[in-house]
């Protein structure tokens, strides 16, 4: 089994998905179909995280094939302690969107599972290419299904929506493909490891940066260029929500640490103090514009602005602890607000209205429900034993570190942060029941108790014991701080 | 006219085959009442043409006909391209024909002489030949263009063709005769030495024949300021001769930039590489700008076509301005390459869902009503965007990574932001396709014959984009024999 290409086979499942539902979807078959792909994926990728050599900071299951031998560009995957959590949290989230999607999707099944699968390759294809072309290439496959997952089985106003994330993102990778070419043509290579090793000059490196800045922050969404974020969020369908906020938001802050902060060491201390203003802007701009939201699903997309700007604060801090915590804290957004948006979703699917003011009194109606919604939110607003709040604390020790400032606006952040979550719960779930919900059924069943199962399992276990994350961080940070910038 | 014997009639081969098939058609034109039998002559014809012409490839280029004509991988490359071109379209107007009532066999025929003149273009290595086999593919190509007789719109796209394109060959005449004057030859290899030789390079008649040969062949190529024709002729003509048009035609007048700015004027070529970086860069700003606005499919199709040849000739615009690489050159070929497989696919489409396909409104829920050829027009608008991993990814990449490397910045990045415009436009297609109700009852089935050419379109497509390695390496082997 040495030579057993375990990453491609996981990265491409699938895609092979994808075709058979397009073949075979008659009727029910698709989301069986969906459901069993996403099952089989999962099932695939658990011997990664048992055969992870956790002592090193190599990339693991390598794989390289002749590509395009012309241009010495080669197919190979290999994962590090940074990627691999984000594998495993592609694998699950995308269970998840079959689950919650069951019975919320009901017309052109067929496209819309097709979609969902041909993302998740793109997705684990993203966090497994060791070479910057084949993560461009995942990069933009990315693109289409959400694309399509948008602006098909989206709200009201998705066609906006997805042709408005469709062209911030395309704006943005054009100057990775720029970027891309440049240092391909500057040296011949386009592998991760190799171009870490060369010496690039201190102009060009800028020059790269912000080529490359302006793809990864479109994505994470960094302050000025967010504004694609709520509407995407807000018209995708629950699935859409999901896989956004989940993972394509990740997509960004790992570009950086995959590629800005390896390759490009001296101009991220250039820009080191602009990246982190703009991660605490994003952090206590991005809380207060949260608060005003009256649309659930928009206050959860606001939230993400916030949230991410800790990542990208912890990722600049250039602390060991604080890249950590970036790490741990991306892959606890991924579970919280895929989760957030999953309840949200549920209760949609019944009620049919997102504002906020025509829910109320929830809980006398889904007690269970509210269990689990009073759990994410309090996961989400960093409550100690719950998983945010170990990601937070590291991000807020490096930054402390790094500046006092810069910790004191984070906290201010986490402040706000349970606030309008507080509040939130309090106008959805508690006081008197609001009159329009009488007579539904909101109450969550079997099916969907299964899909929060698992987020709401990982929330706390990752609250109490962290490190089932963090131990394949400490010897792939150290070495990535170690080698390429340093503070 | 002095070496030219019987044997160099040999050289001609692929040429002659299609011009036997030609003859063939018209002098049984009478008989042939159905397309199939007309379209498989064709066919065949063109299939034998791209394999002789393959085989014809040696490592040393051979001369023929006293220099007039010149055969190296070049212009065996644009050959098996061209015929390429002709068997899809060839198959793509089955449908037309049919519903047109044009007659199979004078349709062919036009066909077949035009791509017979492109195949001569793209070995010409006299301004003679050149102008000559210009002239054949323009002038089947008015008549293609306003074949359907009965159609007010396409006697008129034909009329403004006609004079645009005389007006066009006028300008490439002059320039010839220019160049004539300063130089005493029209043999591409004695200008090139005459130029040299005698200290012209700034002699300012040659640089205004150079004006005006480049324009000349601009409008071939449809690049801006000589595009206005294009989305006329387009919209006018049947499907499959704006698609012929869009990519055999375009091909050869590429071909033909090529050769006369790397041979004919290459000590001109810092001179070249500013026009050149000129034509494509507002080609591609305006194409892609104009087609945000339009709503009719083969108008927009116009357009991008345009900004297609902005882009294609980025890749002379490196040859030029760093003289000696091949890179530069090999970028342009790659790009055309794939550029016409997708642009065939993109038109076929339009062909595959008949009147329907006129229109951008015609788009409206297509995903529902045919998901199979809404899912192949989302691959090839896909691939004319430039998105991984369709080969429009890869024609892209090779042509600005051989800008980047000569040092173009400022074209690189204007190229690339031009194709986030550019989008726009194709996924507005997207839009209507998937994102919106049906609104026209389900196109009817379309014959096998434009399903087969679809099928080639899509295969390339996606092949190329996946693995481009062979293609690369295949291109990197002929441009080694391009007489340079």
């Amino acid at each position: 089994m040495t030579n057993f290409p375990l990453l491609t086979v996981i990265a491409f499942l699938p895609l092979v998905g994808a075709v058979l539902v397009q073949l075979l979807g008659r009727g029910r078959l698709p989301r069986w179909i969906a459901l069993a792909t996403t099952l089989v994926t999962l099932a695939v990728s658990i011997p990664l995280y048992v055969g992870f050599d956790k002592g090193s900071s190599e990339l693991q299951f390598v794989e390289s094939a002749s590509w395009i031998p012309a241009w010495n560009i080669a197919y190979k995957m290999g994962v590090d302690g940074i990627s691999l959590p984000f594998i495993f949290l592609t694998a699950v989230l995308t269970i998840l969107c079959v689950g919650v999607s069951w019975t919320a999707i009901a017309t052109r099944e067929r496209d819309f599972y097709a979609s969902l699968l041909v993302a998740e390759t793109a997705m684990i294809g993203l966090f497994a290419a060791a070479n910057l072309f084949l993560f461009f290439v995942f990069w933009e496959l990315m693109v289409v299904p959400v694309f399509l997952l948008i602006g098909v089985w989206g709200g009201p106003s998705r066609v906006y929506a997805a042709v408005k994330f469709l062209l911030f993102t395309l704006a943005g990778s054009v100057f990775m493909l720029l970027a891309m070419i440049a240092l391909y043509s500057e040296f011949g290579t386009l592998d991760f490891n190799e171009l870490a090793g060369e010496t690039i000059g201190p102009t060009f490196q800028a020059w790269l940066f912000v080529a490359f800045l302006a793809a990864f922050a479109v994505k994470v969404p960094m302050f000025p260029v967010h504004t694609w974020l709520p509407d995407a969020h807000t018209e995708a369908p629950t699935a859409g929500s999901v896989i956004l906020a989940g993972i394509l938001l990740k997509m960004g802050a790992y570009g950086l640490l995959r590629v800005s902060l390896p390759i490009l060491p001296d101009a991220v201390q250039l820009f080191l103090v602009p990246m982190l203003v703009i991660s605490v802007v994003a952090i206590v701009y991005g809380a207060y514009v949260t608060l005003a939201q009256t649309d659930v699903k928009r206050l959860i997309a606001y939230s993400s602005v916030s949230h991410m700007g800790f990542v990208t604060l912890g990722i600049f801090t250039l602390d060991q602890g604080g890249v950590e915590g970036a790490v741990l804290q991306m892959f606890n957004h991924g579970i919280i607000s895929a989760a957030l948006f999953l309840c949200v979703g549920m209760i949609y699917e019944r009620t049919h209205t997102r504002q906020i003011e025509d829910y109320g009194g929830v809980w006398k109606l889904a007690p269970v429900y509210s269990i689990f919604l009073a759990l994410f939110c309090l996961a989400s607003a960093g409550f100690p034993g719950l998983n945010s709040f170990i990601g937070e604390l590291l991000i807020i020790g490096g930054a402390f570190k790094t500046q006092f400032w810069l910790g004191t606006m984070a906290i201010w952040g986490v402040a706000l942060g349970t606030t309008y979550l507080v509040w939130l719960y309090y106008r959805v779930v508690m006081g008197e029941m609001n009159s329009g919900l009488a007579g539904l059924k909101l109450e969550l069943n079997t099916r969907e108790i299964a899909t929060l199962a698992p987020l709401a399992f990982l929330a706390v276990c990752l609250g109490l014991q962290p490190e089932c994350v963090l131990s394949y961080l400490h010897e792939t940070v150290h070495a990535l701080l170690t080698a390429g910038a340093t503070p | 006219m002095n070496g030219t014997n019987f044997t160099d009639l040999a050289l001609l081969l692929p040429e002659l085959i299609l011009v036997g098939m030609a003859l063939a058609l018209i002098l049984s034109a009478h008989r042939i009442r159905t397309a199939p039998l007309a379209t498989a002559g064709t066919v065949f014809a063109a299939v034998a043409a791209a394999f002789v012409s393959y085989w014809l490839v040696s490592a040393d280029p051979k001369i023929g006909f006293g220099g007039m004509v010149t055969l190296d991988g070049y212009s065996q490359f644009f050959k098996i391209l061209i015929a390429a071109a002709l068997a899809v379209t060839a198959l793509l107007s089955e449908r037309q024909i049919r519903a047109e009532r044009v007659r199979p066999a004078e349709y062919h025929a036009l066909l077949l002489l035009a791509a017979t003149g492109m195949m001569f273009a793209a070995s010409a290595s006299d301004l003679l030949t050149l102008y000559l086999s210009l002239e054949l593919t323009t002038l089947c190509s008015y008549i293609l263009v306003g074949i359907t007789v009965e159609k007010p719109k396409s006697n008129e796209a034909a009329i403004k063709y006609f004079l645009l394109g005389s007006f066009a060959s006028a300008l490439l005449l002059y320039g010839i005769a220019l160049v004539y004057g300063v130089t005493g030859t029209t043999d591409f290899a004695a200008i090139n030495s005459a130029i040299s030789e005698n200290g012209l390079g700034s002699n300012k008649i040659l640089l205004a024949a150079i004006g005006l040969l480049v324009a000349g062949l601009a409008f071939k190529i449809a690049a801006f300021p000589f595009h206005a024709w294009a989305p006329d002729a387009y919209q006018g003509a049947s499907a499959p001769v704006a698609a012929f048009l869009a990519t055999a035609s375009k091909v050869a007048g590429v071909a033909a930039v090529g050769r006369v700015c790397l041979v004919a004027f290459g000590p001109e070529a810092h001179v070249l590489s500013v026009v050149l970086a000129g034509l494509a860069i507002l080609s591609i700003i305006v194409g892609s700008i104009v087609a945000l606005s339009q709503t009719n499919m083969k108008r927009l199709l116009a357009y991008s076509s345009i900004t297609h040849a902005g882009y294609a000739l980025l890749g002379f615009v490196a040859a030029t301005s760093q003289s000696g690489t091949s890179d530069g050159t090999a970028a342009t070929m790659a790009y055309v390459f794939l550029y016409v497989f997708m642009t065939l696919g993109a038109f076929g489409v339009v062909i595959a869902l008949g009147q329907r396909g006129e229109n951008l409104s015609g788009y409206e829920g297509l995903a529902v009503q045919r998901p199979a050829i809404a899912a192949l027009m989302l691959l090839f608008l896909l691939s004319l965007t430039g998105i991984p991993p369709t080969a429009g990814f890869v024609a892209k990449f090779v042509v600005i990574w051989s800008v980047l490397r000569t040092g173009h910045l400022a074209l690189a990045v204007l190229a690339v932001v031009c194709s986030v415009i550019s989008a726009f436009v194709y996924l507005r297609v997207v839009v209507f396709m998937y994102m919106k109700e049906p609104s026209e009852p389900v196109p009817s089935r379309c014959p096998w014959a434009v399903s087969v050419a679809l099928a080639v379109a899509a295969l390339v497509t996606v092949i190329g984009g996946i693995f481009p390695g062979s293609l690369m390496s295949w291109v990197d082997k002929l441009i080694e024999s391009f007489n340079l």
